[in-house]
């Protein structure tokens, strides 16, 4: 199922995805992806640098939010531009959610602008892995 | 020691790194992805072959890897990567600027077909992050 562009309208939510975050696939990440930074894998270098335990990859929390749009979009080609700032870090368990809205449409060249962001709750308080970032779609 | 912001505007010279199927199933594998396309963001993978990894050794620059956090990624496909093609991908230092203790290196890598046609453009800032 496919997205068209008729069916956007500017507010529209984009349907949210969760993952929880796994040191098994955060491991995998690094392999794939060739980002073998110790911040990711060595839970005493992470310490020693100032955080709790490991993180992910901003990558992998912005693969996420790429799987989140191109679910919505039902086309991984639709998708043209993401931004992602990173923000906050994700531990190893935690949740992330990715979603957006979209803010503008150009009837003329079918492209939309998406406001974009991932967040993750953490002792009561929703942080931003991912603080609203753009994002730029063409439809059929 | 700070980055020396002399290097801004240098070019590494172009590597071709070529879309292996299976490759793309591990890392599609790794985000939670059927594999049937290539993951958008597989194009990290060249990147951080083409940048990244260059510029950590890159003895002029003077990176502190240890002191490095990701801070923004951006990606513009002007076409879907392709499993099998070729890609040639190069990379240049668009910037270095300071801002408080914190460095901001921002790299532009430009990943094209063979016949010359832009297929994804990234950049990415890395933030080295001052002592504290």
């Amino acid at each position: 199922m496919t997205l068209r562009f008729e069916d956007l309208a500017p507010g529209m939510q984009i349907p949210p995805l969760a993952k929880v975050v796994t040191r098994e696939d955060v491991e995998a990440y690094a392999r794939a992806s060739g980002d073998d930074n110790p911040l990711h894998l060595d839970e005493g270098f992470a310490r020693s640098v100032g955080f709790p335990g490991v993180i992910a990859h901003g990558m992998f929390t912005m693969a996420h939010l790429a799987s989140c749009l191109v679910a919505w979009l039902g086309d991984a080609t639709a998708l043209k531009r993401l931004r992602a700032q990173f923000r906050a870090p994700v531990f190893m368990g935690e949740t992330i959610v990715a979603t957006g809205t979209v803010r503008s449409l150009d009837p003329e060249t079918h492209r939309a602008v998406l406001e974009v962001w991932v967040t993750v709750e953490r002792d009561g308080v929703t942080e931003y892995p991912i603080k609203r970032s753009e994002a730029e779609i063409q439809l059929g | 020691m700070p980055l020396n912001a002399e290097l801004e505007g240098k070019a590494y010279p172009a590597i071709s790194f070529t879309v292996d199927e299976d490759h793309v199933r591990r890392f599609a594998e790794a985000i939670g992805d059927d594999g049937t396309l290539v993951p958008p963001t597989f194009a990290t993978v060249p990147e951080i072959l083409s940048g990244l990894d260059r510029v950590v050794a890159d003895e002029d620059l003077g990176m502190d890897f240890t002191r490095v956090v990701h801070g923004d990624e951006e990606f513009e496909w002007r076409r879907p990567v392709r499993v099998g093609e070729a890609l040639r991908v190069q990379t240049v230092i668009e910037s270095i600027r300071v801002k408080g203790s914190h460095e901001f290196l921002v790299l532009r890598t430009d990943m094209d077909d063979e016949d010359g046609g832009t297929v994804v453009v990234a950049r990415s800032t890395m933030i080295v992050r001052g002592g504290s």
